[in-house]
């Protein structure tokens, strides 16, 4: 044992000599240019397009040096968190729009205003929508970054397959369930359906429940946020009408069955449409078989669909504030939009970019105008102190009805009570 | 009378040198960790403004919680069948495994792979594996003329993923036993063979007494392993956001540590958690006294 | 029945039950691999052997922009360090509390014991405020330094394994004047091998697995670990549902595990001989 330990300390030893200073701190001397950090959730791909927008930057920049975190998302608000409760957060950071207000409400999140205030101009180009959920009374502490529309993706091989005709821009959520009910199919005829005319996710509200919530007249929360409307005749018609499509047509797998195909019905084949956000084209574009996409269908009260953002902010105690509004100015520029656009996750925020061939013409044969049109109908995905434990209140107390053990009704009772008290804890 | 030698003189020296590294680690570990815990247990906090004193707000409020009742409820129930599970399948495998024979080495690795292989990678073979219309297990059941079970469903999640944790788990417990069965003197078994002791005796009268200290300690261990159980149970139930068919305690402190910005309630959640541990553990030592024999 | 005879149905018996059970130690782990080959279009389907079979999930995984081999050296020096100090440490600490009598012993080993109870997800954040008292945070040095002050599991493992080495072996080294140190580096170590195999076993597996830690303490990639680096895209291929390649970035991440314990089990062979000592 004695050998052992003395020869796996000389290879550790080897080893750290051979990559010794591997990680190094940010600590800049002082000639060397300016550090920040920019922080955000993503995967390897998103990486490599951000390393690319700093590179630009840093081109047109050359006192600034930016160093890119990206970590996958549970990871990402784990690693905030705790830098933040440390009191050591990155310089720029990436917001989710619905969480803003948890983290500005409670002071951690530097003003942008004075800033903003001083580029005079500067939100001219972005779409307002966009930018609502960012503004408080005191100004803006975060500016969005590029945006996501819900729309309804499609399997083109799998309608041309059956016989049936594309959605079209104007149809119905009647024309969505009949729809969706002649694409359900048992095609391997072991009695088991296998294929689903439709998919939403059943607990969080942004892609599929809130849009059908909305289009009939129905909403999520009131105005200042102290009430859950969600029981409200018209979001319970909503909600039954989901019930009816996943337990009477059981065209809308229940989530038993959708847990066995992974993630994602639409991208295993087992579905023909889902409730998606341009999040998913970049995975879809590997998918073998064919789709495009449509707006959300209109119910009693028109049509309607959800928009939400992703956003930066600057932590209030950043050392290099100015460096880090450098960046962000420099993301919602045309140039830095137009790398974003080219990247494919998201919509860029910038106008003139979302109108340009660099989003219109990604290399996919979709329709990407469709994302952009649906603002023109799209209702903001609720911004508020407490959101997280709001939906998630809401997500776990809809699990029994959507795994068939309770039913609709006094559920959505139960929830509503249960989450105003958490509107009311986080006043 | 408790064993024990008694440094001499010179010999302080060397047995402060030897304790010193573990005791800086306890005031890190103890200091750092448990009375930072219970500290902040007595405080709303959210991680982003100083915290505020809550006194005992925060465990009065466990005893008003449902949710936390069912997860503690759960996670009583996961230990109970995790914990004998582990304990009797590895010992049972380890002391197969210190039989001389051939291959053994290989037995050895795959019994382990289950507990090197990564949570989430082993956690999707699992859900195909439990599928209810796409699963193998269903299929076999078929082809067996019984009807498919929905194994992952609410009412037999907890038996499921008990299965899996104790599947991970077996490989660690059998290195326990096996490094502990290395230790009883071969001169005892051929001492029992003169005498005429059959297998079975050899096993009862000397394996089991001797391998005792093993046994506390794995299941002290899985004790400890069941109560803070999350990943599997986390990646095959997990539905709502963040929410599982099976919640355990650990995910109601994480949720309300990490999502809900209540740091302080988990912090409570985890000493009351603990304080269940200890209590339990207080009873296993007792059992030592009684029953464990050391040499 | 022949002893022989009683010898020969007792290895098929074992034989019998270590093979099923190997079956399904097995099984989920050759999908895993099976997977690993598939095309995604196949990703579901009941067969083992992989038709077509093909190696562009691990050419997708290395396509990545990850730079493998830092992350896997970052991994292994951070893994190997903590090996080393947890041995060296806890076993120094579990031949105190199971040799040396002193004052406060159980006192001191139940408070050990205890550090064991509170979960991590609530520990994390003081931990991470005194290391960045120490102007650590942003190193590895939290990651392995930890393990060289002892730690209760080992310390636990290893005082256990101590606790049933014949104590006639000290009485009798006392006897020849051997010190405390000599009893420790002469006796103990020695015979808890297979202990502290396990131990190192153990190690080096929570310490390449671990998510959590290196997470918050490193940098992202490529300056962080092999865990943390897979771990970074596994949630963008499980919702977009790419599981072959997934598997495949698994498979990578366990063969050093495999080839750690397959070494260190050598250690676990036979029993102590009483009279192979010097006595």
């Amino acid at each position: 044992m004695k050998k052992t330990l003395f020869s796996l300390a000389m290879v550790a030893i080897l080893l750290l000599s051979a990559c010794g200073g591997k990680t190094t701190g940010n600590n800049a001397t002082n000639n060397s240019p300016v550090q920040i950090t920019y922080m955000e959730w993503g995967d390897p791909a998103e990486l490599s397009v951000w390393k690319a927008i700093v590179a630009d930057f840093e081109a047109a920049n050359p006192n600034i040096k930016v160093n890119v975190d990206v970590s996958d998302w549970d990871s990402y608000w784990t690693k905030l968190k705790t830098l933040l409760a440390a009191n050591t957060p990155p310089d720029v950071f990436a917001m989710d729009a619905p969480l803003y207000l948890d983290y500005q409400s409670r002071g951690v999140l530097l003003n942008l205003q004075p800033y903003i205030d001083s580029n005079p101009g500067m939100l001219d180009g972005l779409f307002p929508n966009t930018l609502t959920a960012y503004q408080t009374p005191d100004g803006y502490f975060g500016l969005p970054r590029d945006f996501q529309t819900i729309v309804v993706f499609y399997n083109k091989d799998m309608f041309d397959k059956a016989g049936v005709p594309y959605p079209k821009s104007n149809w119905t959520y009647d024309d969505l369930r009949a729809t969706a009910l002649a694409l359900t199919k048992d095609t391997s005829g072991d009695g088991k359906i296998d294929q689903f005319g439709y998919v939403i996710d059943p607990w969080d509200f942004e892609p599929g429940m809130s849009e059908i919530i909305w289009a009939s007249g129905g909403d999520l929360i009131n105005a200042d946020h102290t009430k859950t409307l969600i029981g409200e005749p018209n979001a319970r018609t909503a909600f039954q009408f989901l019930h009816d499509m996943m337990f009477v047509d059981h065209s809308i797998p229940d989530p038993n069955t959708s847990s066995q195909y992974g993630g994602d019905l639409f991208l295993s084949g087992n579905a023909a449409m889902i409730a998606m956000g341009h999040w998913a084209v970049p995975s879809y574009s590997e998918a073998s078989f064919k789709w495009d996409v449509v707006q959300m269908p209109s119910g009693p009260a028109g049509q309607a669909t959800s928009v939400n953002s992703a956003g930066f902010v600057v932590g209030k105690d950043s050392k290099n504030p100015d460096a880090a509004f450098a960046f962000i100015k420099f993301v919602l520029s045309t140039a830095g939009q137009t790398r974003l656009a080219e990247m494919g996750f998201a919509c860029p925020v910038l106008r003139s970019v979302a109108e340009s061939d660099a989003f219109l013409k990604q290399g996919t044969s979709i329709n990407q105008q469709i994302f952009i049109d649906s603002l023109a109908f799209a209702h903001m995905k609720p911004v508020f102190k407490g959101y997280d434990e709001w939906s998630s209140t809401i997500g776990d107390g809809l699990t029994p009805m959507w795994n068939g053990e309770a039913e609709l009704n006094p559920t959505l009772d139960q929830i509503v009570t249960q989450a105003d008290v958490v509107l009311a804890n986080n006043k | 009378m408790e064993y024990g030698l008694r440094p001499l003189g010179r010999e302080k020296f060397w047995f402060w040198v030897m304790l010193i590294p573990t005791l800086i680690g306890l005031t890190f570990g103890a200091l750092g960790s448990i009375l930072a815990t219970l500290g902040l247990s007595l405080t709303n906090w959210d991680l982003l403004r100083p915290p505020t004193w809550a006194g005992i707000s925060n465990y009065l409020a466990l005893f008003n919680n449902p949710a936390y009742f069912k997860a503690l409820t759960n996670t009583f129930k996961f230990s109970a069948m995790y914990v004998p599970g582990v304990v009797i399948i590895s010992l049972f495998v380890a002391v197969l495994m210190n039989r001389k024979i051939h291959g053994v080495s290989i037995f050895r690795t795959i019994y382990f792979l289950p507990a090197v292989t990564s949570a989430v990678a082993t956690a999707l073979v699992w859900n195909m594996i439990y599928g209810r219309d796409t699963g193998i297990l269903n299929y076999l059941l078929n082809l067996l003329g019984q009807p498919s079970i929905c194994w992952l469903c609410t009412k037999n999640a907890l038996m499921s993923v008990v299965v899996v944790n104790i599947w991970g788990a077996i490989g660690e417990g059998m290195i326990i036993f096996l490094a502990g069965l290395t230790a009883i003197p071969r001169e005892y078994y051929e001492a029992a063979t003169i005498d005429g002791a059959g297998t079975f005796d050899q096993f009862f009268s000397i394996t089991l007494p001797l391998v005792t200290p093993s046994i506390f300690f794995q299941t002290l261990i899985s004790t400890i392993n069941a109560f803070q159980a999350y990943d599997y149970i986390y990646m095959m139930t997990r539905q709502g956001q963040g929410d599982s068919s099976v919640p355990v305690v650990v995910f109601s402190i994480y949720r309300n540590a990490w999502n809900f910005f209540k740091y302080g309630g988990a912090s409570a959640q985890a000493i009351e958690l603990a304080v269940l541990v200890i209590l339990l553990m207080g009873f296993y030592f007792w059992l030592e006294r009684r029953y464990v024999v050391y040499e | 029945m022949t002893k022989t005879t009683q010898k020969i149905l007792l290895d098929l018996v074992t034989y019998a039950f270590l093979t099923a059970g190997a079956v399904m130690m097995l099984a989920p782990f050759l999908w895993m691999v099976a997977t690993s080959f598939k095309i995604p279009a196949d990703q579901f389907t009941h067969t083992l052997i992989p038709n077509p079979a093909t190696l562009d999930n691990f050419r997708k995984l290395f396509s990545f922009d990850l730079n493998f081999p830092r992350l896997f050296m970052n991994s292994a020096i951070i893994s190997l360090l903590t090996v080393i100090g947890q041995l060296l440490t806890c076993a120094m600490a579990a031949f105190c509390f199971a040799v040396v009598k002193f004052r406060g012993r159980n006192l001191l080993f139940t408070l050990l014991l205890v550090t064991l109870m509170i979960p991590e997800q609530v520990t994390l954040i003081p931990n991470f405020i005194i290391f960045k008292w120490l102007h650590l945070v942003g190193t590895s040095v939290p990651l392995w330094l930890p393990a060289f002050w002892g730690g209760a599991f080992g310390t636990f493992l290893l005082r256990q394994y101590f606790l049933t080495i014949p104590r006639e072996l000290v009485d009798a080294a006392r006897v020849d004047g051997a010190s405390l140190w000599q009893t420790f580096w002469r006796i103990y170590l020695p015979l808890g091998k297979p202990a502290l195999a396990a131990l190192a076993i153990f190690t080096f597996q929570g310490a390449w697995n671990d998510l959590l830690h290196p997470l918050v303490y490193m940098p992202t990639v490529p300056n962080t670990t092999l865990t943390v680096g897979l771990a970074f895209f596994q949630t963008q291929l499980t919702m977009g549902g790419r599981f072959t390649v997934l598997m495949a970035g698994a498979l990578i991440s366990i063969l050093p595990l495999i080839l750690v314990f397959f070494f260190a089990q050598k250690q676990f062979i036979e029993g102590i001989s009483l009279s192979g000592l010097k006595r």
